[in-house]
């Protein structure tokens, strides 16, 4: 099971889009990790006129037609070339870590994103993938096994290009491959983009959302029964509630979920101000992060003006 | 070519790869990859001769970190050749890339020829996992010559072929064999030698294709179309067929060396009767141009000596000095080749029996001028 094959690669459309938008707003070429996951599907096929088909359902057949999809969930990108590796494509896992920030999903591949090239892996492109896959493990989630985790040791790559001449209907290009450490070769997979439909149905049933917003444990404290019920669960369980819990009151500003009875009845009429007031704040709050976000982008903007500038320099590039 | 547009770094190390690399490889398909500034080059395609062929490889550099080492990617039927990540890497090329600085203008080139080396070897490799006996036996027969290149053709609509670029007389210096030579790089004439793969019903091996090609400039000295290839017989491998190829090779250059010397005693010879050349192919004597005069019509004779000379005869153009044709350029004639000439005469004598025929010649070539000028 070290070298399994994916059947495709899979990519929501807003995901894609969001790839497509960071490679062509950037200067000049950017790279980046892909995170997701990647799942066994059982591939079923609901018809309504052959029912014949589901009556001897066997695990044994129905397992025939798994194929192994990876889902991309999200990406990080620095917004240049060389983020994570050395000019022979050496994978520096330190500079993987500082880069993968918090992401729920764990390290699929990455991707790269050239403008006017040949759609085709570089020689640096396939060394960057084989060192990423020497180093990482691609994590299979099993639906019916949560808990037998297989790993392959291989890694996505997601193409981007733009054609070499500029065209007005098709401005974009985008491949993925799977590289295989048993051919050492980076394969071409299907790109899939997910979207809304029955075509999907497996690939939701299949999928675990991740968040980091944590669970809400909406006014279980009331009821009698169940606190007996929690009390039966582990000090660990417990202490992860009362965590989560303090994250809720965090985003909430000591406003607790029970508050929120006093809405109907006889108080709400004195209550509705206080309501109002906490989402006043909370709005001031975000205006005040807009400000914030806007008035360092700006910085960031003008300070990457300034360090391109430096580098033309270097560079002895005259504008 | 121009290279401003590059960076001024980039455009230096690639003036340096054209300039400096042994195979004369060309750019092509210059563009830029950068949003804000399109005009500020930084990706080409590299066009480098191999196996008497070419291979396109497409080098990027990033405009926006010109600091940085250049990527490759090589031809679409090329997707097996992994010079990095294979465990032989070229620890030349290694250190080039890692130890990059892009102000050492001699990188690119360095990087180019240890790719261009690995293609060789990678090459050499596929040709050897052909599944045909002829062709197993051939490389083992010539795999220690130097300089050899083999290539494999193979697509769903080509037949699959195995190619060699086998360099002949290496042992014979042509550029020092001439005096003055004007060649930067070493003239090689190489036999290009295809054998088409058997396919299982086939029985018999067909005989390889066979083809002399050298480089260009040679032309000026010796064409190897000029050269009658020995027969393949039945059952021939390379081995035994190449000495007998490099024997008439080298003799037949030693002649072409030696034609020089005789051209220019022609030329020398000429000098008696017609003064001074107006100009003259100093290393080969290939062409030669005299003012000539008949009466006050005062005309210039062009000389173009044939490889072949003095078996064949020199091609000769006659050009008026006083007339002008409607486009305002001097009234010519078409050459002329056909006048009295044997190869068995003394150079003395050539240049005296043609002088005679230019001046009746003249006299027509007048004429001719002076009917062209009233036509319009």
């Amino acid at each position: 099971m070290d070298d399994l094959s994916l059947e495709k690669i899979e990519i929501p459309g807003p995901t894609l889009a969001s790839l497509i938008q960071r490679a062509s707003s950037s200067p000049g070429d950017v790279d980046g990790l892909i995170f997701g996951q990647i799942h066994r599907i059982v591939s079923t096929t609901l018809s309504d006129d052959s029912p014949a088909q589901s009556s001897p359902s066997i695990p044994s057949s129905s397992s025939s037609s798994d194929q192994i999809v990876a889902t991309v969930t999200s990406f990080t990108s620095s917004g240049k070339t060389f983020s994570f590796y050395d000019p022979l494509g050496r994978v520096d896992s330190l500079r993987i870590d500082s880069l993968r920030v918090d992401s729920p999903d764990r390290l699929l591949g990455w991707f790269s994103a050239r403008r006017k090239t040949a759609s085709r892996p570089s020689m640096r492109e396939l060394s960057v993938s084989s060192s990423l896959s020497s180093r990482f493990q691609l994590p299979i989630e099993n639906s019916e096994s949560p808990n037998s985790t297989a790993s392959s040791s291989s890694s996505v790559f997601v193409l981007l290009t733009t054609p070499l001449n500029d065209q007005l209907i098709h401005t974009h290009e985008y491949r993925a491959y799977q590289f295989r450490a048993a051919s050492r070769r980076l394969e071409p997979r299907s790109i899939g983009i997910v979207n809304i439909g029955p075509a999907f149905r497996g690939h939701y049933g299949s999928f675990n959302p991740k968040s980091r917003f944590p669970p809400l444990l909406c006014e279980m404290s009331s009821s009698a029964m169940m606190n007996e019920d929690r009390d039966e669960g582990s000090l660990s369980a417990k202490k992860e509630a009362a965590k989560d819990q303090k994250e809720v009151d965090a985003l909430a500003e000591g406003f607790r979920v029970g508050d929120l009875k006093r809405l109907v009845g006889a108080e709400a009429a004195s209550y509705t101000g206080a309501i109002e007031e906490m989402y006043e704040r909370m709005l001031a709050k975000v205006e005040s992060l807009a400000s914030e976000v806007e008035k360092s982008s700006a910085r960031v903007l003008e300070l990457e003006n300034h360090n391109r500038k430096i580098r033309y320099r270097v560079a002895r590039i005259e504008r | 070519m121009a290279f401003e547009a590059f960076p001024p770094l980039i455009a230096a190390q690639l003036h340096y790869l054209l300039n400096h690399s042994p195979d004369s490889i060309k750019i092509e398909n210059v563009r830029s990859g950068n949003r804000f500034n399109p005009r500020i080059l930084d990706r080409f395609t590299l066009v480098i001769p191999y196996c008497l062929d070419t291979i396109k490889w497409d080098v990027i550099y990033n405009s926006e970190y010109p600091a940085a080492p250049p990527d490759f990617i090589f031809g679409p039927d090329d997707e097996d050749f992994m010079p990095c990540s294979s465990s032989t890497v070229d620890s030349l090329l290694d250190k080039a890339l890692s130890e990059w600085n892009n102000q050492d203008s001699t990188l690119l080139l360095v990087l180019i020829q240890g790719l261009r080396d690995q293609y060789v070897a990678y090459q050499r490799k596929r040709v050897g996992q052909v599944d045909d006996d002829r062709v197993k036996f051939e490389i083992s027969t010539v795999i220690t010559r130097k300089g050899i290149e083999m290539q494999m053709t193979s697509g769903a609509d080509k037949p699959e072929e195995v190619k060699f670029a086998v360099p002949l007389v290496m042992d014979m210096s042509i550029n020092k064999l001439l005096v003055g030579c004007p060649w930067k790089n070493e003239q090689k004439i190489y036999l290009q030698v295809v054998y088409p793969i058997l396919r299982k019903y086939e029985s018999a091996p067909s005989s390889p294709r066979l083809k002399l090609v050298s480089s260009s400039d040679l032309k000026a000295l010796f064409s190897v179309e000029d050269v009658k290839l020995p027969p393949w017989m039945d059952g021939m491998c390379l081995a035994e067929y190449l000495p007998h190829l490099e024997e008439t090779l080298e003799r037949q250059i030693l002649e072409a060396v030696s034609a020089i010397a005789l051209r220019r005693s022609f030329v020398e010879a000429l000098t008696l009767f017609l003064g001074r050349p107006l100009e003259a192919d100093p290393t080969f004597c290939r062409k030669a141009s005299f003012l000539a005069a008949s009466g006050p019509f005062p005309f210039v004779v062009h000389f173009f000596f044939p490889t072949q000379f003095p078996k064949q005869q020199p091609a000769l153009m006659l050009q008026s000095c006083q007339h002008l044709n409607q486009l305002s350029e001097p009234v010519k004639l078409n050459l002329l080749t056909d006048y009295p000439w044997s190869p068995r005469w003394e150079v003395g004598r050539m240049a005296e029996r043609l002088c005679d025929f230019l001046t009746d010649e003249a006299v027509n070539f007048k004429k001719y001028c002076n009917e062209a000028l009233l036509q319009h």
